[in-house]
């Protein structure tokens, strides 16, 4: 992952001004920087599509009302309770990944890929949304279609 | 609609749900206070196949190093001792304790099936933490690849010394 661009290349970051929203600021950071801050925003995006698509699978299911679901710092948890058990979805930023704990596959750890959009575990090139959409389903007995979440590659928003 | 995520789900009490009440299991703590299998062998040695893996800006890092008896001595190549060094949270340095415990008298093939599910179902760990059985189990295949390449590395030295004999 070492690019001598990181050393090398600086970055004009243009931001709105935190108190005056109609001005904008600038501000040169390194390109290590700005690679993590874009990493940052996909990642919250993701997590946070996420959340909302399984919050509102909780609140339509009736059999689910034990179900709960939180999403604080970057960590998303889905606890079905026993004896299904709890989904952790978390952003890891040192290595710019997702990381996955699932109940029925145990734990995984996910790339983002920037041309399709998704992202995938290198060791069987899955991705996280298509895993979901297949457990997920099988622990609701209907059909779920996570593909309508952000950065899941199939429709484009 | 976003807003309602801000309201408490249960306004009149603590919801159980929110309390999120984390304890080490007692085999956890247990690995901890009694360590075993702490140390480091001599990496130079043939016979030792070392595993690094994890990086500290994740939190975890373990090295692991296996022994594996003389295939002279035994055809099998049984692995007779294993040592372990680990950088982080209790459950990381039980995975990897628990496995070089495991792996300790098995064959190499034998050892090479030890699946992460097997040691986070014995340490009972939590969601969070089945990382970290995931980041033991890369390090025994780690320590074993590590061998392998050892092992062949001496065979093709063999192979050249005995050319350069047979040449002369």
């Amino acid at each position: 992952m070492l690019n001598i661009h990181y050393f090398i290349k600086p970055v004009l970051y243009i931001y709105n001004s935190p108190l005056i929203l109609s001005t904008k600021r600038i501000k040169l950071i390194d390109y290590k920087s700005y690679c993590l801050y874009k990493f940052e925003i996909v990642a919250h995006e993701t997590l946070e599509s996420l959340y909302e698509y399984f919050e509102d699978l909780i609140t339509e299911n009736e059999h689910l009302s034990d179900s709960d679901t939180t999403f604080n710092n970057g960590v998303l948890t889905v606890n079905f309770g026993s004896p299904i058990g709890m989904y952790v979805i978390n952003r890891q930023l040192p290595n710019e990944q997702i990381w996955l704990s699932s109940p029925i596959s145990g734990p995984k750890r996910y790339d983002y890929l920037k041309s399709t959009d998704t992202w995938v575990y290198k060791h069987n090139n899955q991705s996280l949304h298509q895993l979901l959409q297949s457990e997920i389903s099988n622990i609701l007995r209907k059909n779920v279609d996570f593909f309508v979440c952000k950065h899941s590659g199939k429709y484009c928003l | 609609m976003s807003i309602f995520k801000y309201i408490p789900k249960n306004i009149q009490g603590y919801s159980m749900n929110n309390i999120f009440a984390v304890y080490y299991h007692e085999k956890v703590i247990d690995h901890y206070e009694n360590p075993r299998n702490v140390g480091s062998l001599d990496k130079t040695d043939k016979r030792v196949g070392t595993g690094l893996v994890g990086a500290p800006a994740c939190g975890d890092v373990m090295k692991l190093q296996i022994k594996v008896r003389d295939i002279q001595v035994d055809e099998q190549g049984r692995i007779e001792d294993a040592k372990f060094k680990t950088f982080g949270c209790g459950s990381a340095i039980a995975s990897s304790s628990l496995a070089t415990e495991w792996v300790k008298g098995k064959t190499i093939d034998e050892a090479l099936q030890l699946k992460n599910t097997d040691i986070a179902k014995e340490l009972c760990l939590p969601p969070v933490k089945l990382h970290c059985s995931m980041l033991a189990e890369d390090a025994i295949k780690a320590a074993l690849s590590d061998y392998r390449i050892k092992q062949q590395n001496a065979q093709k030295e063999l192979e050249e010394v005995n050319n350069t004999k047979m040449n002369e």
